[in-house]
């Protein structure tokens, strides 16, 4: 089994003793199939147990350890040691408030994610006993990209819009809407629109496209704007039309 | 225990010189004034036409000139970017679905580059250059 030295350069703040963020070297003697994770959790082990950053399953599915590492969003469980360097740098994921450490403040994305209603409004309300609202594999294909998503936030990090604009909803959130929106199942869409088709929402986004490039589960969220604008664009003219409803 | 969150600006001029993606964000946004630049260049030809021989012909040389020629280089390798970078987005923008499947993303592509190529034959032969 092959070990290398790599210096890790973490960005530390601590609240009670910083005023503003600094990075911290750590070496650390690491084997070749290690992630940037396995790293952390050996500094925070054997070298220093104040450093502080998310984490949970090890295998790219809670979302929990995304951080900038050498300048990419990446999930630090995804990101292996191998495709590295000696020197990596390691940030909080950027355009959020850094709590500690590599611990960054999500409130802004919980409340922007509930903004945009990411649950199935049926038609009509079913009891259990009425059985499952059913779908079709086609029907579900529309969609099942989109509900790929695992809130992890890489894509809020890689999107300067967000950065530049922190009213802009953002990518995640967008594209679960679109998810729902496309769902067979669900009549939600006039419910989300004036959060979505707003300014703060699909409009604010200029195609930069960083957050499908990031995505560490091939969501999509930039393609889901875009399909989004049209959609939107599509009712406001027919809107104009004979018999197209309100504006 | 008070929290004391750090908030990181992002500079509002100088972001995009952060990482390669952006930069090339930024160039197929700019292209875009390439684009508009030569509608103006051609919308000024039209205007010059109408004000007689002379004029025009003032017109013709200055985009026949040495600059004209320059211009006109620099204008075509930008649109290309700009063209480029729109039709390479096109699948992401529309999906077209068939049963379960999609239709392929390079096959939406390939189709903006035909049209692309059969408007441009189209106009030449309009133009009595082909």
């Amino acid at each position: 089994m092959s070990e290398r030295t790599i210096e890790l350069e973490v960005l530390r703040y601590r609240p009670e003793q910083d005023s503003e963020p600094w990075f911290q070297t750590y070496k650390v003697s690491c084997p070749e199939e290690w992630v940037v994770l396995d790293a952390l959790n050996y500094v925070k082990d054997e070298l220093d147990r104040t450093l502080s950053y998310r984490w949970s399953c090890h295998m790219f599915v809670c979302g929990s350890c995304g951080m900038v590492i050498d300048g990419e969003p990446k999930l630090a469980c995804k990101a292996f040691l191998r495709d590295y360097g000696n020197r990596i740098r390691i940030e909080p994921l950027a355009n959020f408030p850094i709590e500690r450490d590599l611990v960054i403040v999500m409130d802004d994305f919980m409340e922007k994610l509930e903004s945009v209603k990411p649950y199935l409004i049926p038609k009509e309300e079913k009891s259990i006993d009425q059985g499952e609202y059913l779908q079709t594999p086609a029907q579900l294909k529309a969609y099942k990209q989109y509900s790929m998503c695992i809130n992890c936030m890489l894509c809020y990090s890689a999107c300067p819009q967000y950065g530049l604009a922190p009213e802009f909803i953002g990518p995640a959130a967008l594209a679960l809407a679109h998810r729902y929106n496309m769902d067979s199942r669900d009549v939600g869409r006039k419910a989300r629109e004036d959060t979505v088709a707003s300014h703060e929402g699909i409009w604010e986004c200029s195609f930069v496209g960083a957050c499908s490039e990031v995505c560490p589960k091939s969501v999509d969220p930039a393609g889901a704007i875009q399909q989004v604008k049209l959609t939107s664009a599509i009712d406001y003219f027919t809107s104009w039309l004979p018999g197209g409803g309100s504006r | 225990m008070s929290r004391k969150p750090y908030q990181r600006e992002l500079p509002k001029t100088t972001w995009f010189l952060r990482h390669a993606r952006y930069k090339k964000y930024m160039l197929h946004e700019i292209s875009a004034f390439a684009v508009a630049v030569y509608l103006l260049i051609l919308i000024i030809g039209l205007f010059r036409l109408g004000q007689g021989e002379e004029a025009w012909a003032g017109w013709l040389s200055f985009v026949t000139s040495p600059f004209g020629l320059i211009l006109h280089l620099i204008i075509f390798g930008l649109s290309l970017v700009h063209t480029t970078a729109w039709f390479k987005a096109v699948p992401q923008a529309m999906r077209v679905q068939r049963g379960e499947q999609f239709v392929p993303g390079p096959t939406i592509v390939g189709a903006h580059y035909v049209v692309w190529a059969a408007v441009s034959v189209f106009v030449l032969i309009l133009a009595g250059v082909a």
